[in-house]
């Protein structure tokens, strides 16, 4: 990892990245030649515009797409060469996704939502189970680990998928639109439990947003429009 | 109303969906077209051997020409009787006949399996008296020896049952194949035909007939004719017009496949009406919020569940006519198979009407009609507020 | 929790859907049981058929007759034990012509002795020996017309013709259901004495019973050797092979009812498929979430084919527990009382049931293969934007 005058690591690197997608004959840049670095350990929000790339920009750094062209380190791996089936080890890792809609599986329990995860390290069954309370814990949940998704209010929703994000440990998490759905109460909530990954679990957040209070919450905040950096 | 073509868009939108819940349709109307068709096959193929202007006498009480016997010289009498119709020469037209089920090898199934053939002992005047028989192979019996005619439906199916082979009646009495003919796909292509003298002494039925067979001067002279040969309470005679003695003994077997056939497609119609409903519930569940928009604009409820109604029935009738579509490349099968009334092996084809291939399509379409009411009504009662809804 | 713990619960996703897609399997499975027991109980009839019973019959036809001495004969053959005739009678009820059943006449002593799986009480043997018109009925068939020991009854002959009163002497009930209990036996003298001379002294067919059931081939081969030289030969059997000849008859229908059951199965796949294609479409974002908390596709088509399973075997297994009593309860003992002697055993077969719920989920899983290709091919990125 590149060291940094502040003595921090860059967690992520990405060097002249670009992203083109084709529809039809048309063709779209999405994003262009982009340079950027994230701190280890920052809460850094990206907003813009509709169409802007944000999203494609998330989808890259959290490995669930690869760069047209330029390269992508994440947490010290080399991204853009990386066959689908090892981006999916990569982000078991060291990925935390939190999205706008929550996307619990509604047939399991919140616990055995944060649970899913864990089915993909060998684990004991004991130990997952450990692991998943411990979780809901840390997002105030243990008193709703054996209610279903729909009987959860949004912010409750939103709090056990945080709880899935983290209950594999890993470096980043990603949010998309995490307060999207949720009104100003919930959404400070929310924000809250974020920041407080951020500060006590020293973990990495990258937040897209379209919502200006939430995007204080964060230390640095990218504005990206037509696929580069705006200043 | 809805347009029909909104439903058929909806149907070509899911195609695998569709697909999958119409080739469902499309085999229980299959199943269904298929078991009728072999019933009206038998019936087709045993009544085709009657004709109208044909009465067939039997001993009173027998049901049919095999349990049948009546002695010979009470068949000068029947010939006698009024409307029955004289040749060129000035006979009565008509005989009396023999008839037994013989146990054959059967060529190409199970080593040793018998099936029963059906023995007919005819006079000579055989083929006028049933003109819809022809040669098609071979030549005629020479009068008054052991030669015979076989049915092209079980020419090479049997043992000895071939041109120029030979079988035996009785021990050392065998009969010579000498020709092949065919009767318009009746059940006579499933029979012996021998002479008579050979037949009644190679069994043994010295001075008996099965049964007599007279052409009539007309259809219309069945109830003269019938009237005479049953006043002699002494002999103990009926008669009957063939068509209607022919029908009576397909009776048991086509309504035995008929009554298979619509068990066996109760069960699977079951099955595929719910896989109906269940496409169709989905189809609601998908499209909420556009009937919720269609409710907002001021479309009744009715209109809403006859849409979705109609939609399930186009999906059943175009599985339907798959179905039967399948159904009538049957038409070139043939099965050989028992007669209940006689025991005897006959075979039979796929016959398909207007009425049961319509009726087919219908039991597919009340699928369709069936499956689809409920999830309709779902549907129908989805609130307008809906299409406000994410 | 476990990965096909997971795809178990999606069946409780839509209730409605699983409860709908169930009944179809469970159906599917019955009625496969169903066809299966037939085409099991007819081809085994064979093997409940009693191995030391011999029948003889006339070698050309089986409409026609023997003389009656040859049972005489074939008793003096080494190691048969007892000789009955028998004629096919074909009387029909006047009431109700289309109602068949079986009219046998016979020589009630010997025919005691060779069916010696017919149970009556000694007093009514007794009462049907000594009466010329007696009849012995089973009791399916008393059941069914109503008849009680001491009445009197006129049936209408179809080959012999005329009417003929007979006496209820006896009801007989069975040790074994490979023979029928739908059958009245009345005393052949009674047909007898009234045939004209030509008719009289020939019987329909011969049965024997032997001592030792291993020599049936032996015993049935000098049978028919004895008579081959005389004006009238025999073809002898086992019951055994009698029975087997009999349903080769009748392979169409067998092979029928074989086409059917695979039908039936076809639909079930074609529906249990169709179930999980619309539950993949609607789940496309969820698979998404979980490729993207890094499921692999293998996964999710672990997910897909799990959940087929799973309604395979519910649905198989609801199909089983009804199929027992459906098949042995109603249309066994229907078939059994009535058609005894082609359906002597119509019992669910283990290995039938666990074939019928073996086939319900294979065919779920194999129904369930496509959209589960196509649950696992679904791009990260695409199946996330599908957002509900």
């Amino acid at each position: 990892m590149s060291e940094t005058t502040n003595g921090k690591s860059d967690i992520i690197a990405l060097n002249k990245v670009g992203k083109t997608f084709w529809r039809g004959k048309e063709r779209l840049d999405v994003l262009q030649e982009l340079d950027l670095t994230m701190k280890e350990g920052s809460f850094e929000a990206l907003m813009g515009p509709s169409g802007s790339g944000k999203s494609t920009l998330l989808n890259l750094i959290a490995g669930l797409d690869v760069p047209s062209s330029g390269s992508l380190r994440v947490a010290g791996v080399e991204l853009s060469q990386m066959s689908e089936g090892d981006r999916a080890g990569f982000r078991a890792a060291n990925i935390g996704f939190v999205f706008q809609t929550y996307n619990l599986l509604p047939v399991l329990t919140a616990l055995e939502n944060v649970e899913l995860p864990l089915l993909l390290a060998k684990l004991p069954a004991a130990e997952r189970r450990k692991r998943a309370q411990t979780a809901l814990k840390v997002v105030g949940l243990e008193d709703r680990m054996s209610h279903y998704p729909r009987q959860l209010s949004g912010g409750q929703e939103q709090r056990v998928t945080i709880a899935r994000a983290i209950v594999s440990d890993p470096k980043i998490i990603v949010a998309d639109e995490p307060t999207g759905d949720l009104d100003r109460h919930a959404a400070n909530e929310i924000l809250n439990l974020l920041g407080k990954l951020n500060t006590e679990f020293n973990k990495t957040i990258v937040m897209v947003t379209h919502d200006p209070a939430a995007a204080e919450r964060a230390s640095i905040c990218h504005r990206l429009d037509k696929g580069a950096l705006a200043l | 109303m809805i347009p029909i073509s909104y439903n058929v868009r909806s149907l070509l939108v899911r195609k695998t969906t569709t697909l999958a819940t119409a080739g469902g349709i499309a085999l229980v109307v299959f199943v269904l077209a298929a078991a009728l068709m072999l019933s009206s096959g038998v019936k087709k193929t045993l009544v085709a051997g009657g004709r109208d202007d044909n009465a067939i006498v039997l001993r009173k009480g027998s049901g049919n020409e095999l349990s049948s016997s009546i002695e010979s010289n009470t068949v000068s009498l029947i010939l006698a009787a009024p409307g029955v119709k004289k040749d060129d020469t000035g006979a009565p037209l008509g005989s009396g006949e023999v008839i037994v089920v013989i146990a054959q090898e059967k060529l190409g199934a199970k080593p040793g399996q018998v099936s029963n053939i059906l023995v007919r002992g005819v006079a000579e005047n055989v083929l006028k008296l049933r003109p819809e028989a022809r040669l098609v192979a071979g030549r005629s019996p020479k009068p008054g020896t052991d030669e015979c005619l076989i049915g092209k439906g079980i020419a090479g199916n049997f043992r000895g049952m071939s041109l120029g082979e030979k079988f035996e009646l009785k021990k050392n009495r065998p009969v010579e194949v000498v020709g092949v003919f065919e009767a318009g796909g009746s059940s006579f292509e499933s029979e012996v035909w021998v002479n008579v003298e050979t037949a009644r002494t190679s069994f043994g039925r010295e001075g008996l007939v099965s049964s007599v067979t007279v052409r009539l001067e007309s259809p219309a002279k069945l109830d003269a004719f019938k009237a005479n040969v049953s006043t002699d309470k002494q002999l103990q005679l009926e008669a009957k017009r063939e068509t209607t003695y022919y029908e009576e003994q397909s009776q048991g077997t086509a309504l035995f496949i008929a009554g298979m056939g619509w068990v066996v497609s109760v069960f699977c119609a079951f099955g595929a009406m719910l896989g109906a409903m269940n496409t169709m519930f989905a189809a609601v569940a998908q499209r909420k919020r556009e009937v919720g928009t269609l409710r907002a604009l001021g479309f009744s409820k009715f209109s809403i569940l006859s849409s979705f109604v109609l939609e399930s029935t186009v999906l059943a009738v175009v599985g339907g006519l798959i179905g039967l579509g399948a159904s009538l490349l049957l038409s070139f099968a043939r099965v050989s198979m028992m007669n209940f009334a006689t025991w005897q092996e006959v075979s039979f084809s796929f016959s398909p009407t207007p009425r049961l291939l319509i009726g087919s399509l219908v039991a597919g379409a009340l699928m369709g009609i069936l499956g689809g009411f409920l999830p309709a009504l779902k549907a129908a009662r989805t609130s307008p507020i809906e299409a406000m809804r994410g | 929790m476990t990965l096909l713990g997971v795809a178990v619960r999606n069946i409780k996703r839509s209730k409605l859907r699983t409860s709908l897609t169930l009944a179809v399997v469970a159906i599917a499975t019955l009625f496969f049981i169903l066809l299966r027991t037939v085409v099991w109980s007819w081809t085994s009839a064979s093997e409940f058929s009693a191995k030391d019973r011999i029948a003889t019959r006339h070698k050309v036809s089986f409409v026609m007759m023997l003389p009656k001495r040859y049972a005489q004969e074939i008793a003096q053959i080494p190691g048969v034990k007892a000789v009955a005739y028998a004629n096919w009678f074909g009387a029909k009820n006047p009431k109700d012509e289309s109602d068949f059943f079986a009219t046998i006449a016979t020589d009630p002593r010997a025919l005691l002795e060779v069916y010696h799986e017919i149970q009556t009480t000694p007093e009514q043997k007794q009462a049907w020996f000594e009466n010329r018109r007696g009849a012995l009925v089973g009791d399916a068939l008393a059941k069914k017309e109503g008849w009680k020991v001491g009445d009197k009854i006129t049936l209408t002959g179809s080959i012999y013709p005329g009417d003929w009163e007979f006496f209820i002497s006896g009801i007989y009930t069975t040790t074994t259901t490979n023979v029928d209990r739908s059958t009245l036996y009345f005393n052949w003298d009674y047909m007898n004495e009234s045939l004209s001379a030509r008719q009289k002294d020939q019987v329909g067919w011969i049965l024997a019973n032997i001592s030792d059931a291993g020599a049936s081939g032996r015993i049935s081969k000098e049978i028919d050797a004895k008579f081959g030289e005389r004006d009238l030969q025999t073809v002898t059997m086992s019951e055994a092979a009698l029975n087997q000849s009999f349903l080769g008859m009748f392979s169409a229908i067998l092979k029928a009812v074989d086409l059917v059951s695979i039908v039936m199965i076809l639909i079930m796949g074609l529906i249990v498929g169709n179930t999980i294609a619309m539950g993949v479409r609607e789940r496309t974002n969820e698979y998404g979430v979980l490729r993207a908390i890094g499921f692999l596709p293998k996964h999710i088509a672990q997910f897909v084919l799990g959940e087929a399973a799973a309604i395979g075997l519910f649905g198989g297994l609801i199909g089983v527990v009804l199929g027992y009593p459906f098949v042995n309860a109603l249309v066994g003992r229907a078939l059994e009382e009535n058609m005894g002697n082609m359906f002597p055993q119509f019992r669910v077969q283990p290995g039938i049931a666990v074939l019928g719920l073996g086939l319900a989920v294979v065919l779920a899983v194999f129904s369930a293969v496509l959209p589960a290709r196509q649950a696992a091919s679904l791009k990260v990125v695409d199946a996330l934007r599908r957002v509900g």
